[in-house]
């Protein structure tokens, strides 16, 4: 129960689509949001893959001319952004149609700034600082993780600047999105773990986060129980459809969670390591989740308790198997434990989940090697300005920052 | 209705906390050091305040309409700036619910807020002498 609770405001107005094939019915989708020009941003690793083909044969047997950008990298930048607004402009296209992970949606949102107010997207960096409807965006995600498709935010790269640009606006997220986890098969298990624990640590912050409120918590729990339940088998087995789809609805969940919540420590870690070594956002926060967790559990035990507490009343050998570590750990541990005990309890599993997807919670696996103190405290500092921050529910210290880099080292 | 009855009393009472700022050493050395130009841009009533620290050696304090181009722009109402000053307003709220628009590289603005705590303490007092003298 949340005791004196702020204001709050609920933001969701991306409608979602849910089930297998139904990205193949996107000529009706265009249809409805009366547009006729599509201009689909994606990445040439999915064209390659044949993952976008379905999707565009589906538009073109409808009649609707078609453009395609597909060149986004896999941390976008200012000129991809650039290449798409300029395609867009010299044909008239009137909707976007973004097919990828986060770094593919994010650049759709930052180019339909460019497009749709015929202005450098330079100019609207920042939040808030959209005033106006913009072209309808469809986000048709190809990770389960990032929560782009249902986000009011973008994030994208500035080369010449070495910097990344943040954009916040109620008008950046999708008009629609579509969830189809035909689309997800050919993940490999690796991205599959990496994007998979991104989105639990999206609902494990949003959970905790300052500004979570009644709604992002329930979908904060659903999600994490989702993500439990379903992440191992889909890594296992990555053409198990059900699965996929729990997983990509798992994510679209936090998503919908965080972008109304907020985040925490452990993305402001993730965005510094992130930023100077290159390594890979999911991962990353993968690595960071349990230390961040035990650093806030004197301030957000009362969450982590409800969370275990959740994950302790689902029969999880249905799902996992008797055999399995987390079936084990919650079967020895689930007898009533007091708040404090039962937070732990979330933070213990939590660990023995990222490590039974096959991730080793330590920056060394991910490939940093070689920190120094020196290196660590500038980290610290680096990430104690991370605007992610803010939304934690405990303040650190640039010390108590730089302890846990040395924790997950 | 707002807690400044006139943007001369909102500029007022904002720069003379601008001031009071500049003149501690805690605060004014961190933000000279970020090097920044922060407009806000107030409304109900309308004010412009831009403090400019892009020398890294001083601290200015410009009033009203000025051809320095902001590395940062904040706008919000005027009450908004007057609870975020009596250390009331919970940021990241204000920014999910639409309360503050801030143009530009966002991230380091957000880095000087704990820089200013201490102006929290010193508001309350401006405020009531400056609005007490108008």
């Amino acid at each position: 129960m949340y005791v004196n609770m702020q204001p709050f405001l609920f933001h969701s107005p991306t409608k979602i689509l849910i089930g297998p094939d139904t990205a193949l019915s996107i000529a009706e989708i265009i249809s409805e949001l009366n547009a006729k020009t599509p201009l689909i941003i994606t990445d040439s690793n999915l064209r390659k893959a044949g993952i976008v083909e379905g999707i565009i044969s589906a538009i073109k047997q409808a009649n609707l001319p078609i453009h395609i950008f597909d060149q986004v990298p896999p941390d976008s930048d200012l000129e991809s952004v650039e290449k798409a607004v300029q395609i867009a402009k010299q044909n008239h296209c009137d909707i976007i149609i973004a097919i990828g992970g986060g770094s593919v949606i994010d650049t759709a949102k930052v180019a339909n700034i460019g497009i749709s107010l015929s202005a450098n997207a330079l100019d609207y960096e920042g939040v808030n600082t959209i005033t106006c409807k913009l072209m309808p965006l469809i986000a048709i995600p190809t990770t389960a993780g990032t929560g782009s498709e249902v986000s009011a935010v973008a994030v994208i790269k500035d080369k010449k600047q070495k910097s990344k640009l943040l954009f916040g606006s109620p008008f950046l997220f999708p008009d629609i999105a579509i969830l189809d986890p035909q689309l997800l098969i050919s993940l490999p298990p690796k991205l599959t773990a990496a994007c998979g624990l991104d989105a639990l640590t999206h609902s494990i912050e949003a959970l905790s986060a300052l500004t979570a409120n009644y709604i992002s918590d329930g979908l904060s729990l659903n999600s994490m129980l989702l993500m439990f339940k379903h992440l191992l088998t889909t890594i296992k087995d990555g053409s198990n459809i059900d699965t996929r789809l729990a997983t990509l609805v798992a994510s679209t969940m936090a998503g919908l969670a965080f972008t109304n919540a907020g985040v925490g420590i452990v993305h402001a870690l993730s965005h510094t390591i992130g930023s100077r070594y290159g390594t890979h956002h999911g991962l990353t926060n993968a690595v960071f989740l349990p230390y961040g967790m035990q650093f806030n559990l004197d301030v957000a035990k009362a969450k982590y308790a409800l969370a275990w507490r959740s994950l302790a009343a689902q029969e999880m050998e249905k799902y996992l198997g008797n055999e399995s570590a987390i079936t084990k750990y919650i079967k020895a541990n689930k007898s009533e434990a007091d708040e404090k005990e039962a937070a732990q309890h979330f933070i213990n599993i939590v660990k023995i989940f990222i490590q039974e997807c096959g991730i080793s919670i330590n920056l060394k696996s991910i490939g940093i090697t070689n920190l120094k103190d020196e290196d660590i405290l500038e980290l610290a500092n680096i990430a104690s300005t991370d605007p992610a921050i803010m939304f934690n529910p405990k303040e650190a210290s640039v010390q108590e920052i730089a302890k846990i880099i040395r924790e997950a080292y | 209705m707002s807690i400044f009855a006139s943007s001369k009393d909102l500029i007022n009472t904002l720069c003379s906390l601008w001031e009071a700022i500049k003149t501690n050493h805690e605060m004014s050395k961190q933000l000279i050091e970020s090097k920044l130009i922060v407009q806000f841009r107030y409304r109900d009533p309308e004010g412009l305040l831009t403090v400019d620290c892009s020398d890294g050696n001083d601290m200015k304090i410009i009033v009203g309409k000025t051809s320095i181009k902001p590395i940062i722009e904040m706008s919000m109402k005027a009450d908004v700036a007057h609870e975020f000053w009596l250390g009331k307003v919970n940021m990241p709220m204000a920014i999910i619910m639409g309360k503050v628009q801030a143009k530009g590289p966002v991230p380091k603005a957000l880095a000087l807020l704990p820089v200013l705590k201490p102006a929290f303490e010193i508001y309350p007092n401006i405020f009531k002498q400056v609005n007490k003298k108008t």
